[in-house]
């Protein structure tokens, strides 16, 4: 803890001194997300971004580092921080059914995914395992594949349950043909993930090694249901996502939104942990100066964490889809310019 | 003969990077508290300037501050009681 002396002396050299101690936060991690969990090394080089989202489903047989991802473990060595979101969501890989997954000599049957998510109607809703079976143990051969290959990294990852489960669960979810509310499938993910944590807390793990949920943050209710304290005691972090898509949204309101449902509606434990802003962006369609918003987000992340309550820790833009950097070279070039000022730098 | 007196405060314990820090210095000296002294004129026909203060203290007082992590402190003001650093975290 840095310290200040001051010293105050008078003509004949008679010295008073007093002390006074402070703490400065640790810089909070620029970070980034390239379409399609795409090699982001020429994005990164040369710049002060240090954080890193990817994107896994558990029904995959690479999870770690990913098929073809040998730039992960590099940008890993390097000192990039990992947030690695898994998720029982099926990406639609050829092999749907059941499986049968051999994990260090150990041979787990794991059924296929019986759960939808996602219900939005006129739309086609992705599988994903069901948290019923999560809770059966049916899906522990996918966590112990997942983890044997975890541990081959290196180093230590954040590990993020589910990407966005109010996304997954707005419009009510299905397992085994039973139909569940918003709030039952909260309830059920609740219960499905603490068991996921448990099972990989009760094991090995690398050094450094934290967990978090994956939640987009943009509903109230469903923020407070998925975040009770038996489960936050359990997480390192808080997570939600930050997107602007109106002209009107400022960098600081589309922060703080989430943040202060955490400090109002949350309890002790949930606030004590930083957060971790899993995905943040412009949409260049109602806003296409994306580099002056971009521009506006270090002073607003100062503030955020100027006031209190829980600390952003890590804010990693997402190079995709609503944040999409068009163009790319000066979307990027306002990115790295953001991040080399504080709370950044 | 005593010796001078200080305190220090900071306006905050923890601060976020880049935020600016505040620090306060109370400081004196038993054997010559700082006198204030206003001025004001008066010319013949009763007309008053605005007062001016100007505070000293008999014993001249040099006031240091230092940090430990290399972090740089300038003076924002001194009234001879009372000193006020600043610098960026």
């Amino acid at each position: 803890m840095p310290r200040v002396t001051v010293a105050v002396r008078d003509s004949a050299g008679r010295t008073a001194t007093a002390h006074v101690d402070y703490a400065v936060l640790a810089p909070v991690l620029g970070g980034y997300y390239l379409s399609g969990n795409a090699d982001p090394t020429a994005d990164l080089a040369g710049s002060n971004i240090r954080s890193l989202t990817q994107y896994r489903s558990l029904a995959d047989g690479y999870v770690f580092p990913g098929w073809q991802k040998p730039w992960l473990v590099t940008l890993g060595r390097q000192g990039v921080r990992l947030n690695m979101v898994l998720e029982l969501k099926h990406y639609g890989a050829p092999d749907a059914g059941p499986q049968t997954v051999t994990v260090d000599g150990a041979t787990y049957p794991v059924p296929a995914p019986n759960m939808t998510i996602q219900q939005r109607p006129g739309t086609t809703w992705p599988r994903a395992y069901g948290y019923g079976q999560v809770l059966a143990g049916q899906c522990d051969g996918l966590l112990a594949r997942a983890l044997s290959q975890y541990r081959t990294l290196g180093f230590g990852v954040n590990l993020q349950l589910a990407s966005e489960l109010d996304t997954d669960h707005e419009f009510g979810t299905t397992e085994g043909g039973v139909g569940y509310t918003w709030a039952q499938a909260d309830a059920r993910a609740v219960s499905a993930m603490r068991y996921v944590v448990d099972w990989f807390r009760a094991r090995h793990l690398p050094a450094g090694t934290t967990f978090s949920l994956g939640v987009g943050g943009w509903d109230r209710t469903a923020y407070r249901r998925l975040h009770p304290e038996s489960l936050m005691s359990r997480l390192d972090f808080l997570q939600w996502n930050a997107y602007a898509t109106d002209p009107a949204h400022t960098a600081l309101a589309r922060f703080r939104r989430t943040k202060d449902w955490v400090v109002a509606d949350l309890g002790p434990v949930a606030r004590s942990r930083p957060a971790l802003i899993a995905e943040w962006g412009v949409r260049a369609a109602e806003i296409p100066d994306q580099a002056a918003w971009i521009a506006t987000v270090p002073a607003a992340v100062a503030q955020l964490n100027a006031e209190g309550g829980p600390q952003i820790v890590r804010t990693n833009y997402f190079n995709s889809g609503w944040g999409t950097l068009t163009p790319t070279s000066t979307g990027l070039a306002a990115l790295r310019a953001a991040y080399l000022r504080p709370p950044y730098a | 003969m005593a010796t001078p007196t200080v305190t220090a405060t900071l306006h905050k314990s923890r601060y976020v990077s880049g935020e600016p820090m505040l620090l306060t210095v109370v400081y004196g000296h038993p054997d010559g508290q700082p006198v204030t002294v206003t001025v004001v004129v008066t010319d013949a026909a009763g007309r008053s300037s605005a007062p001016v203060s100007v505070t000293t203290g008999f014993e001249p007082l040099t006031v240091t501050v230092t940090d430990d992590s290399g972090r740089v402190w300038s003076r924002l003001s001194d009234d001879g009681a009372t000193a006020v650093h600043q610098a960026v975290a």
